[in-house]
């Protein structure tokens, strides 16, 4: 092993928040080697982005205070450093780059001003020439196409890979010995966060820096990481060779949070042998989408007349076997959301038509569609927008089905939604408490007993597991498969997740730029991709092989 | 995920918060006790005695006097007080408390005959002077009595004369200035409060129509609020008294009719954002009706941000109401904040004490719901609140 460009011993960072004391990170140490990447794992508020931030020192001065520990960079404590000392060493030394490019970038400043800008401030003697030239260099290096283009664009003309590659080469422009890097491609599309990660190893090759890289994504540490430490309510459970920590896991949480993983997950046998019974029979479809069209004017010019449409979904047809799970995926913007909206009338289609057990739901007014929203309702993705914060869950339980007379008197209803609870694996008393009341695992539960309210036989799930941990999104896909084995419910499952779409779903249904470009069952789509953005697609997940 | 989880209700959350600063609570108690004054003034500030007992009889000449609407604003006080104590829907709460409020009306109005003719001298005679005993209001005096009989001057300092105390002077009439002064809380808190809830009502609608139908509902909203928030408020209010003369009500109406559009603009904005919530969308999904959906789940969720504008649209009116007053054009027969300004400013004298009173508790008013709005805006800050909560 080499020398360690840092080494934190027995950190500890305490967080002040509103009269209680958070011990957000609990005595962690670890070290990273020169030229190699430590990846720090865990779910959310397992304490990784502080400790990273805890290095760095940008927590809030007032809020966060370090009882113990010492953060040994170059055999200096920069916990020891005055405000001076620590600027000198951020950004010059240590460089960090964050998760969402879109707020990471100075929206009125070009992205070559905001370089340059960083880069004059660590190299105060450097002419303007000098530092637009490496400017240049760093945007190149970053592989941004026509770098000296783009020197004036401001951050709104770049897409979100192009933004953080920008992100990058402004922390790269100083020659930092150490990147602190977190959740760099969490909000990117799987194919481009394939390219960042890509670049950002090659980059650490050629200039022979540190990484600290944080995320919660296994497939990524796989890819990234030679050092892993999996954290766990502010304590580092487990540190290892990445190696060693992946494939042969010592501590508890680590094993439950690999076996986690929807790859990893057993698939219920009773499931397998339906799934070959369905194989052999194939049912009548239950929904039928033809030559469906949702598309968006684009107004222009005084009089607001069209002069464009954004075909968020264009000429799509699609069948939905009865009591089948459909994967729609594809990356974010190919309208996979717009048409489980359209399908559900929230969004009006342009053209086409969908049946729903043979009946057209296009051209239906709000009161003929009515009896119809029975048999087909809706799950959400973000658990904090999608129940109502101030109704009890009481009264998101029972009001549709008051609308559409289900049970005789409210006594009855209340009795339902309770069973309801329980079907979701919730206690019944959580009837009478509202939605900030619980976390985002138990608020996805809710949100799916309100779609189980009306008993529909007809479910878009629309990334209902995306915005969770691995380990509640386990929770929630056996869940959702043995309700759907109960109720014989037939679900379009919208995600952009493959290691989802290999353990829950029957067919597969592959959306890029409003088509579909491929369709099938999910062992053959997965398995022998014939499209070429289908193999694009699965060539960049990043899987973790165990 | 392990979120800390709190029982309190979002309401409660938003009102613990609301009540946290120093400022706020100064405001509120300055508003509760305009209340108070407001509701009991009649038995703060009379001339008549609260109680006595003459050749043990005992009556209460306060009583007989009260007029329609005294006896209006007890009652409602006091049906306030019970509903707020039911443990009902707010919704109900608020139809319930509307139609008692009417009922009481209408009752008052038939039972209630008071004397048509007050001759506050008459209290100072010995049918009520020379009596076994008497209990006085804590202000011995009317706004409206002159005190004639009392060879009263006029425009007299705090305590200049032995005998009759007035805590802040005599205007020039020769009332006293304190129980003027509590008389005028009423109109300072109705006007507030009736023209912003008309304004509010009127916002309401119209902003939650834009905001959920968009398109074409929403262009023509639009062109209505800015036509509305072109209309000079004051000016109308001129042009009308100088049409219909003065009326308290005609004032309400107007300042109401005028300041909705702001309400308006913020309930749109909001809706505009609601309507793409997850929860709303599944409100549609679930097939509720629209009159659901906009009152139940949009509308108490976009309401926040309104009550914020509100204090402060409370604190324009009563101004507003202060300044027709102040130039002359105010309400004739009941004594207004605005209208003793004036007062002040047309004797020939300067006369600190009627400015600085009614000056003062118009400013400490205004002020008072400006603390309000303040608080309420940072309680429902997201940005404000977050701080400090999980990094």
């Amino acid at each position: 092993m080499s020398q360690s460009l840092l080494e934190v011993r027995n950190l500890r960072t305490y967080l002040q928040s509103g009269g209680r004391e958070v011990r957000a990170v609990d005595d962690v140490s670890f070290s990273i080697p020169k030229g190699d990447t430590f990846c720090l794992v865990g779910e959310s508020g397992s304490g990784k982005s502080v400790s990273a931030l805890s290095v760095i020192r940008l927590l809030p001065q007032g809020v966060a205070s370090h009882p113990t520990g010492e953060i040994l960079f170059n055999g200096q404590d920069l916990l020891k450093l005055d405000d001076p000392g620590i600027r000198a060493v951020r950004g010059s030394q240590i460089a960090m780059i964050f998760q969402e490019p879109m707020t990471s970038l100075n929206p009125v400043l070009t992205i070559g001003e905001q370089i340059t800008e960083a880069l004059q401030i660590h190299h105060p003697n450097m002419s303007d020439e000098e530092a637009q030239e490496r400017t240049m260099l760093a945007l190149e290096q970053v592989q941004i196409p026509q770098a000296s283009g783009r020197f004036r664009d401001y951050p709104h003309q770049l897409s979100g890979g192009q933004r953080q590659r920008v992100m990058i080469a402004m922390a790269l422009a100083c020659e930092p010995q150490l990147l602190i890097a977190d959740e760099p491609t969490t909000a990117l599309d799987v194919t481009v966060q394939a390219e960042i990660l890509r670049l950002m190893r090659k980059l650490q090759d050629d200039t022979g820096m540190s990484m600290l890289f944080i995320t919660h994504d296994f497939g990524v540490v796989a890819q990234m990481a030679q050092w892993v430490g999996v954290m766990q309510q502010g304590k580092l459970v487990e540190v290892g060779p990445s190696s060693a920590v992946l494939h042969n896991p010592q501590h508890a949480y680590t094993k439950q949070l690999l076996a986690a993983l929807p790859e990893n997950l057993a698939k219920p046998v009773h499931l397998q042998t339906l799934r070959q019974l369905e194989q052999e029979t194939e049912s009548k479809p239950l929904l039928q989408i033809r030559d469906l069209k949702v598309w968006f004017p684009i107004k222009k010019g005084v009089f607001r007349h069209t002069v464009d449409y954004v075909r968020a979904v264009d000429d799509v047809s699609l069948d939905v076997p009865q009591g089948q799970i459909v994967a729609l995926v594809g990356e974010s913007g190919c309208g996979k959301t717009t048409l489980g909206r359209a399908v559900l009338q929230l969004e009006p289609p342009t053209s086409g038509s969908i049946q729903i057990d043979g009946q057209e739901l296009i051209g239906l007014s709000a009161r003929e569609l009515r009896p119809m929203r029975r048999k087909m309702q809706i799950a959400f993705q973000d658990p904090q927008s999608s129940l109502n914060p101030r109704l009890l869950v009481e009264t998101t339980l029972t009001e549709p089905m008051k609308v559409h007379g289900i049970g005789a008197n409210h006594e009855e209803r209340i009795e339902l939604a309770s069973v309801l609870l329980e079907s979701v694996q919730l206690n019944r008393d959580f009837l009478w408490r509202y939605p900030h009341e619980f976390s985002g695992g138990q608020r996805q539960r809710i949100g799916l007993a309100r779609a189980l309210a009306l008993n529909p036989e007809f479910i878009v799930c629309d990334e209902i597991t995306s915005a969770l941990d691995v380990s509640v999104q386990a929770e929630i896909l056996q869940l959702l498969l043995n309700i759907r084995q109960q109720r014989n419910l037939t679900l379009l499952f919208i995600t952009h997740n493959i290691g989802v779409v290999e353990y829950l779903s029957d067919q597969t249904v592959v959306m890029y730029q409003g088509k579909i470009v491929e369709r099938g069952k999910t062992a053959q789509v997965c398995g022998q991709p014939q499209h070429p953005y289908t193999q694009k697609l699965l060539s960049a997940v990043p899987r973790l092989v165990v | 995920m392990t979120n800390v989880v709190s029982r309190e209700s979002f309401a409660a959350r938003i009102w613990r918060k609301t009540l946290d600063g120093v400022g706020v609570k100064v405001g509120f108690a300055w508003i509760g006790l305009l209340v108070f004054t407001a509701v009991f003034s009649p038995f703060l500030a009379n001339s008549m005695p609260l109680l006595m007992s003459k050749d043990g009889v005992i009556s209460a000449p306060v009583l007989k006097y009260l007029s329609v609407e005294d006896v209006w604003v007890l009652a409602n006080f006091f049906l306030a007080l019970i509903i707020y104590r039911l443990r009902i829907a707010v919704g109900k709460r608020v139809l319930l408390f509307l139609l008692g409020s009417a009922l009481i009306a209408v009752f008052a109005n038939l039972l209630i005959k008071p004397p048509a003719l007050v001759i506050y001298d008459d209290f100072r005679t010995p049918a009520y002077t020379q009596v076994d005993w008497r209990i006085m209001p804590p202000i011995p005096y009317a706004p409206t009595d002159y005190l004639r009989d009392m060879v009263s001057k006029g425009l007299e300092a705090p305590f200049a004369r032995q005998g009759h105390v007035h805590l802040m002077g005599t205007e020039e009439n020769g009332a006293d200035v304190l129980s003027r002064m509590i008389h005028a809380c009423r109109i300072a808190l109705s006007i507030g409060l009736i023209a912003s809830g008309i304004a509010l009502f009127i916002g309401v609608i119209v902003g939650g129509l834009m905001g959920y139908f968009s398109g074409i509902v929403d262009m023509l909203g639009m062109r209505l609020v800015e036509i509305f928030e072109d209309i000079p408020t004051l000016f109308l209010l001129l042009t009308f008294v100088a049409f219909f003369g003065r009326s308290l009500y005609m004032m309400m109406v107007i300042i109401g009719v005028t300041g909705w559009s702001g309400y308006a603009r913020f309930v749109r904005t909001e809706f505009l954002k609601l309507r793409k919530q997850d929860y709303v969308q599944a409100a549609v999904a679930s097939g509720l009706p629209l009159t659901s959906i906009l009152f139940r789940h949009m509308l108490p969720n976009g309401v926040a941000p309104l009550l914020v504008s509100v204090s402060f649209g409370i604190a324009g009116a009563i101004l507003a109401e202060a300044t027709l007053s102040f130039l002359g054009l105010g309400v004739v027969d009941a004594p207004s904040w605005g209208a003793m300004l004036d007062q002040a400013v047309k004797s020939s004298s300067f006369n600190w004490w009627m400015a600085v009173f009614p000056g003062g508790a118009i400013f400490m008013t205004v002020f008072a719901y400006n603390l309000i709005g303040e608080a309420f805006r940072d309680a429902i800050d997201p940005k404000l609140s977050g701080k400090g909560e999980g990094v």
